[in-house]
């Protein structure tokens, strides 16, 4: 299945309308989501808050593509995503999403550009452009010197620019944050903000979740979940800048 | 994901865990070393029986005592000691196609000679097994009538016997051997026949059936040898000798059996232990795949997390099953390629040193390709399921998976 930018950039690049997400726990049935409807345009960057048991987690995976609302539509760049199978979802989510995770989800066994390279593999791109393409995202996250060390080799931060890399290899239409800076200290955590940031001003649609309200600030806007409902959206008007690592 | 890069992942995985790999491996090995070696060799077996019995002769033919059923061509109620050395004379007195019988009265006994103690096998037979059986001797001479007629203590011995006791076997003719006590003059040494079964057929000494039934106190034979006229009055030879016996005992109290009949039964025995052992051998290849689906399982669950990390970044369930399966298959396989060099290598050892010869490829390369195959199949049966199970896992549960 080729998924391809079927609207110009006029349109909403995520709409979700009337999401709920129910989960089935043993005999109770839990809630996660109820009734949420929003839209996101292309190039924006938006921050999710909200409390823990809030949604704001099964409303990440479901942007991400990572599961099915349980009802409502979902349009990815104006196609219908909320109703496709599991083989169906995994092109959308290679093609289309790019994920960094807050424990940054790396494969220790591989080294950086391995692990830049996956996606690629799963995109069947041949293995020269493969490298090319790892070695180029590899360079604008700041890692150009680090391509051969595998993870253990490599500070949180670099950890999480490697992530990053990975996440826009594929050239996604939305990278997608969980608490990307929850495992690392202040001055990586701004690092990676800091990079996030830079991602946003070339265009690259941006959502992050997050607790944490000084990592919001750096986004364009934000929305707040409580009980599985939408409860604020309201842009930022001064956005934080986060200052670039010292190269 | 195209199969080269399943391939690098999957040997990255094995090569990751080394001795867990090899020791799962090692069930693929065994059990495919364990169905090479004994299909092979049981196929040696075979031929060479076959051919130690053919070489005997196509116009010879066995009297055993005792009646067989139906289904075995051997007898199956207790052997009575039923025939005699004048159920030999009268069949060569009488029968027109059976020209030669040999009585043969044998008994394994502990013998000594030049000081050194053996035991082996000690026949009471007549002058005529020398033609019965295509003898031939290196020094000396063979039993005489008058040997017979006289119950001369004098002896043959088979080459092997000759050397174990006298070094050179040349020189043994004119010392003595003593056998339950009495002295015997060795007067001939044969030439060597080779072994049959494993049984080395130069590990004999030869004594005039008269001497030996005196010694012994029997008045039977274990057996006779009955030799055809030609190749072609066989079968003539043995009705003529089953009247004349029938006529003699008066009831069917022995089995009359020709070399073919030998030889199609033998060969069937053989095979049916081929393929018992066989069976048994690949019982184990079964319980090496299950080592393999056991190990996938574990692997699976440790690797959860890189599950979830490969199906968040866009791999299909296609993608983890080839990858894992691919893996079970490589364990296999390589288990499968060591087990069939050892099972080879076990097999030569183990033919070479019982039958003196060697599997042909003729006849171990099918047992080699089924074996080999057999061994791939167990990787795919058994690692379908753990793979299956790693294929359909959930993204967001395998990602939260500690």
């Amino acid at each position: 299945m080729t998924v391809g930018r079927t609207l110009p950039a006029a349109g909403p690049l995520v709409a979700l309308r009337d999401i709920t997400k129910v989960y089935q726990m043993g005999r109770v049935t839990v809630p996660a989501l109820q009734g949420v409807s929003l839209e996101i345009a292309p190039g924006q960057f938006v921050a999710i808050m909200g409390p823990s048991g809030s949604g704001k987690s099964t409303l990440m995976n479901l942007i991400g593509c990572l599961d099915r609302p349980s009802s409502g539509t979902y349009l990815l760049d104006g196609q219908d995503v909320s109703r496709l199978d599991d083989d169906e979802l995994a092109d959308i989510r290679n093609r289309r999403i790019g994920f960094v995770f807050q424990t940054f989800n790396l494969l220790s066994r591989y080294t950086a550009l391995r692990n830049v390279e996956m996606p690629m593999i799963y995109a069947t791109v041949p293995r020269a452009e493969r490298r090319r393409r790892a070695l180029r995202a590899l360079e604008q996250v700041g890692l150009a010197a680090r391509v051969q060390h595998t993870p253990q080799e490599l500070s949180g931060g670099e950890q999480q620019r490697v992530a990053i890399a990975r996440a826009l290899v594929n050239e996604p239409a939305i990278l997608l944050a969980d608490e990307p800076t929850g495992n690392l200290d202040s001055r990586s955590g701004e690092e990676i903000l800091a990079v996030v940031q830079d991602l946003n001003a070339r265009g690259i649609t941006i959502a992050v979740v997050t607790h944490d309200r000084d990592v919001a600030q750096h986004a364009r806007r934000i929305l707040q979940l409580r009980d599985g409902r939408l409860v604020r959206d309201e842009p930022v008007p001064q956005p934080l800048v986060a200052r670039p690592a010292l190269a | 994901m195209d199969i080269l890069e399943s391939l690098s992942v999957a040997l990255e995985a094995l090569r990751a865990h080394k001795l867990r790999s090899f020791l799962t491996m090692l069930g693929v090995i065994i059990g495919v070393a364990a169905v090479i070696a004994l299909v092979s060799v049981g196929q040696t077996a075979r031929s060479s029986v076959v051919g130690e019995f053919a070489s005997l002769g196509p116009d010879l033919l066995w009297v055993l005592p005792g009646k067989a059923k139906e289904d075995s061509p051997f007898p199956t109620e207790e052997a009575r000691l039923t025939l005699t050395y004048e159920d030999a004379r009268a069949i060569e007195r009488e029968a027109v196609f059976a020209v030669e019988v040999t009585p043969m009265l044998q008994t394994s006994v502990e013998v000594t000679g030049s000081g050194r103690k053996t035991t082996t096998t000690v026949i009471g037979t007549t002058p005529n097994l020398l033609v019965v059986r295509d003898m031939a001797l290196q020094a000396g001479r063979f039993l005489q009538e008058s040997d017979m007629s006289r119950r001369r203590r004098i002896v043959v011995l088979g080459p092997s016997l000759a050397q174990r006791l006298y070094r050179v076997p040349r020189n043994a003719v004119g010392r003595k051997l003593t056998i339950n006590g009495r002295a015997f003059d060795v007067v001939g040494i044969l030439q060597p026949e080779g072994g049959i079964l494993g049984v080395d057929l130069d590990d004999r000494a030869y004594l005039p059936l008269t001497t030996a039934q005196q010694l012994f106190n029997i008045n039977y034979a274990s057996f006779l040898f009955v030799k055809a006229k030609d190749v072609e009055s066989v079968s003539r030879a043995e009705r003529e000798t089953e009247r004349i016996l029938l006529r003699k005992h008066g009831e069917e109290d022995f089995t009359v059996l020709t070399q073919s009949q030998l030889l199609v039964s033998l060969s069937a025995i053989l095979g049916i232990l081929t393929i018992a052992l066989s069976s048994i051998a690949a019982i184990s290849l079964v319980v090496g795949g299950i080592g393999i689906m056991n190990i996938m399982l574990v692997s699976v669950t440790e690797r959860t997390r890189e599950i979830g990390i490969r199906k968040a970044i866009g791999a299909r369930r296609l993608d983890i099953l080839t990858q894992f399966l691919i893996e079970a298959v490589g364990i296999s396989l390589v288990g499968g390629i060591l087990g069939m060099g050892a099972g080879l290598a076990i097999s030569w050892g183990i033919s070479l040193r019982l039958f003196h010869s060697v599997p042909t490829i003729a006849a171990t390369l099918p047992v080699v390709v089924l074996a080999f195959s057999f061994s791939a199949l167990v990787g795919v049966i058994f690692g379908v399921y753990p793979a299956w199970r790693a294929a359909n896992l959930h993204p967001i549960e395998a990602l939260r998976y500690e």
